[in-house]
């Protein structure tokens, strides 16, 4: 055996490639190649943003796992007999006093690291984000590879010692490679309380240290419901990952191949309900005509092969936001629906 | 690599005719999105969802420039996933190092006879793989797994990092010296000659 037979056969392994997120690129690349999509004010380089510096993607414990709050009735849940319980998405501990106005944040986590909460301007560059760790967050070089740092400094947080990073860095463009602009952002963590540590990572005008300090010492100890929530869950399931209050996915924890996911489309991204079963990925029937939340929704059967056989359902909020489901074939008809009638969104 | 038959259109026919017909470019997903995923996933974890659209979104786009006598598509699409890792550095730097903590756990069992021998297998190596790829530099390691992952050979690595193929050499001799350094205690591997991997 030798080193790349190694890494090959005891390297990292890679999660399963869910129907859902196969199915979500898929659609993606469709509405890419159907034509010129006006895609107003969207930023593709945010990930990269995000995930570039301190505040991203350090925040672990201070999140509490997904809550059954009815006691799941075994440790699995077999194909074909699935339980509804009532069902709580964690909240964010921490919330901002006074609330930053015009600016609503949403939410971004996982089973093992919890995640972020987000808060963007509609109509500026501004935009912080702020992460919760039970562990000092590593500051690694290489995170800086790609930046400019023009500054680093030690700042005072509410009477704590706070780590500060200011630099340039370069925003990308539609195609993903191409820079557009340059942008300024600060980085910040500090240890807020007793193995509470605290990342924040501004731009615009929170690239400014004053800024971001102040929105610092603003936050209080106050949880923040999720943006995207179910009422009701499998038993035995729980939260996967959730992402910018817009995708939440639930996974059976016997069976990790089984995934329910909840997605708010971006407007542009909506296939309308007339169009049905056309704008998706393997139908596999009939529509269903079916009512959520009072309003017109429906329900296709999919089949991706191999097993992976589900349910599509389209639906609407109240007010008008369109959300999907995507669960196995597991779930009856019935239970997609009552899935559905308990899927909030407070964005 | 498994021959289409005659009348399957190859990778860089579907990428030809999509340049008229956008739609012709859709089985290149169905093709090769399962084994981007899975690169991309062993890299950074659950993030491949997002960048599995993002690679095959730029590959879509950039379409027109791609070039058949510079590289196969699948390299090209690996190359494409490879440069979307470097804005997540970060994410992938602590998956390994998190990977590396989680296999250190003891299990709890109690070591048998074959104990020793087990140790030697894969399983064990998990960890100190894992913080091996977490000490690299971000070029070296992007080397070393499109060569292991990928399935790349020197040239493909050279072409789509877009460097000379003496650096990838340069790059992978770097790696594969600190990785066989920070497994020497605990791998089982047999030194072979670095040109017989390629």
């Amino acid at each position: 055996m030798n080193d790349l037979t190694l890494l090959r056969d005891a390297g990292p392994e890679a999660p399963t490639l869910s129907p859902a997120a196969r199915s979500a690129a898929r659609a993606a690349l469709l509405a890419e190649m159907s034509g010129p999509v006006h895609r107003p004010a969207r930023r593709p380089s945010r990930r990269i943003a995000v995930r570039i510096g301190v505040a991203a993607a350090t925040v672990a414990a201070a999140w509490t796992g997904a809550v059954l709050v009815a006691a799941p009735d075994g440790p699995g849940t077999p194909a074909g007999s699935v339980t509804l319980v009532d069902f709580a998405v964690p909240t964010f501990p921490l919330s901002l006093d006074p609330a930053p106005a015009g600016m609503t944040p949403a939410f971004s986590g996982d089973a093992d690291s919890a995640g972020f909460a987000e808060y963007e301007s509609a109509d500026s560059d501004d935009r912080f984000t702020v992460g919760v760790d039970d562990e000092e967050p590593e500051e690694l070089d290489e995170a800086y590879e790609h930046v400019d740092v023009t500054e680093r400094a030690e700042v005072d947080v509410d009477g704590a010692d706070g780590r500060l990073v200011r630099g340039v860095r370069d925003v990308y463009c539609e195609d993903g490679l191409t820079v557009c602009e340059r942008q300024r952002f600060a980085e910040l963590a500090w240890e807020r309380g007793d193995d509470e540590w605290v990342t924040m990572s501004g731009e615009g005008r929170y690239s400014r240290t004053a800024e971001l300090v102040a929105v610092a010492e603003s936050l209080v100890d106050r949880p923040q419901p999720a943006t995207l929530r179910m009422g009701l869950a499998p038993a035995g399931w729980s939260v996967q990952f959730f992402k910018m209050g817009r995708v939440l996915t639930l996974v059976n924890d016997a069976y990790e191949q089984q995934t329910l996911t909840v997605h708010v489309p971006l407007p542009e991204d909506v296939v309308p309900l007339e169009q049905l079963p056309a704008g998706i990925e393997a139908p596999a029937g009939p529509v269903v005509p079916v009512t959520v939340h009072g309003l017109p929704a429906r329900l296709v059967p999919t089949d991706h092969g191999a097993g992976m056989a589900g349910w599509y359902l389209q639906a609407q909020f109240a007010d008008g936001t369109t959300f999907t489901v995507q669960a196995p074939d597991a779930f009856t008809r019935e239970q997609v629906v009552a899935l559905a009638e308990q899927v909030t969104h407070n964005r | 690599m498994r021959a289409l038959p005659d009348s399957v259109p190859s990778d860089a026919e579907l990428i030809a005719r999509s340049l008229d017909d956008p739609q012709a470019f859709a089985p290149l997903f169905d093709r090769h999105a399962t084994a981007v995923h899975r690169y991309l996933g062993r890299r950074v974890g659950e993030l491949a969802d997002d960048l599995l659209s993002e690679t095959f979104l730029i590959a879509f786009r950039r379409r027109a420039a791609y070039r058949v006598d510079h590289v196969e598509v699948r390299p090209w699409l690996f190359g494409i996933a490879t440069n979307l890792v470097h804005g997540h550095v970060r994410t992938e730097q602590r998956r390994y190092r998190a990977l590396a903590r989680a296999a250190a756990r003891p299990e709890g069992h109690t070591a048998g006879p074959d104990d020793a021998t087990d140790r030697l297998d894969a399983e064990a190596l998990r960890g100190p793989i894992a913080a091996a790829l977490a000490g690299l530099k971000a070029h070296d390691r992007d080397a070393l797994l499109l060569l292991a992952w990928g399935q790349l050979g020197y040239e493909e690595i050279a072409a789509v990092l877009d460097v000379p193929v003496g650096t990838v050499r340069s790059r992978l001799h770097r790696a594969r010296r600190q990785t066989r350094a920070a497994l020497g205690a605990v791998s089982p591997f047999h030194p072979t000659s670095e040109e017989e991997d390629r």
